[in-house]
């Protein structure tokens, strides 16, 4: 499980998290929702100790993160990290190369899943297709936890269809997966829990099946009320 | 299979819902398998947990059945299988009820109007049928 206590982020004078709490178990698809600017990208940069936090604590599994903690977590950020002018072969090879955790045959599973042509250029690729390519290189390493920001922004709907499929397929397994998307409708069936952010906090956190069972409200049911009252 | 789920039920009481009707038209035999938690979650594109928690339900009710390690299949038990016929008739008529009740139609009126309709259906169904 993957545990946010608490935490505040300032960038200078402007106070970004307020205290943000939450949790996001292993095995489930935990969604971070909120407008643009809610502080979704810097809760994954702090997850990742990519960013300093200014309070409060971030435990992975029940301990506080170290350098370790990078094998069992990977994070696969909006825009491609690659170079540019590197097949996506290469790109494979480099990530093989630098972590310890890529497992070789889930990359070509993943390839062929995709459907991508290793040969291509990085650079040549679609924006579907780059979007792909990002996910192959992150979802290939063997870690418990994986974080996408956005991982359908900008791209059409066939290929969001077959990065949807990506969560009921084996290539998840049993992970825990934090997510942010503004595209709701593709993935509001496969969300287990949902965690809408304003003003830099947690203004409601719920699990999708209960809230259906006990108050027969929809995932946008809920944003719409939260959001537009 | 296609399901078309609304946002609004849980998930997993669409997926048993969907799976009495396919039982109740004898799409699905009894003691015919059923795919397994993942395939269903990729072919309905919902979350595997929640398909988990369907098969679970649908297993306690006794509608399907799994031995040691092999797929879960549809139940044989007779008793249970008519009855899952009877409550999805049971459900159509109440939900019919409500709706026409809600306009105050009176009882005789929607009798007429039920059986005009209900020969128009059967007719149209055996014009298909003799156009194949």
């Amino acid at each position: 499980m993957i545990e946010v206590h608490n935490i505040i982020k300032k960038f200078g004078r402007k106070q970004v998290l307020k205290g943000v709490n939450f949790t996001a178990k292993k095995g489930e698809i935990t969604c971070l929702i909120g407008i643009n600017g809610v502080g979704k990208t810097t809760i994954m940069n702090a997850i990742m100790a990519l960013t300093p936090i200014n309070k409060g604590s971030i435990q992975i599994d029940g301990k506080a993160i170290k350098k370790d903690t990078f094998d069992r977590i990977t994070f696969i950020p909006d825009a491609i990290t690659v170079l540019p002018h590197m097949t996506i072969e290469e790109s494979m090879q480099f990530m093989r190369d630098y972590y310890k955790s890529w497992n070789d045959q889930r990359a070509l599973e993943l390839l062929s899943f995709f459907k991508l042509n290793p040969d291509e250029k990085i650079a040549s690729l679609s924006k579907g297709n780059t979007a792909k390519v990002n996910l192959l290189l992150g979802l290939a390493l063997d870690v418990d936890y994986v974080l996408m920001d956005e991982p359908f922004s900008g791209i059409d709907m066939f290929s969001r269809e077959q990065i949807a499929n990506v969560f009921t397929s084996h290539l998840i397994e049993d992970r825990g997966v934090i997510i942010t998307t503004h595209e709701i409708n593709d993935i509001e069936h496969l969300i287990d829990k949902v965690i809408l952010l304003d003003d830099g906090v947690v203004i409601k956190q719920f699990n999708t099946e209960e809230m259906r069972e006990v108050e027969g409200k929809s995932v946008v049911d809920v944003m719409r009320e939260v959001y537009q009252s | 299979m296609k399901v078309n789920f609304n946002n609004r039920d849980p998930v997993y009481v669409q997926v048993v819902r969907y799976f009495k009707q396919q039982i109740a038209t004898n799409m699905l035999e009894p003691g015919q398998e059923i795919p397994s938690r993942r395939e269903l979650a990729s072919e309905l594109k919902i979350n595997p947990n929640t398909v988990q928690r369907a098969y679970k339900e649908m297993e306690e009710a006794g509608l399907i059945y799994t031995e040691r390690n092999l797929p879960s299949k549809i139940t044989k038990d007779e008793k249970m299988l008519h009855s899952v016929r009877e409550e999805l008739i049971i459900e159509a008529v109440d939900s019919f009820v409500a709706s026409v009740h809600s306009i105050q139609v009176p009882f005789e009126e929607v009798v007429a109007i039920l059986k005009e309709k209900y020969e128009e259906v059967s007719d149209e169904n055996k014009r298909g049928e003799s156009n194949d």
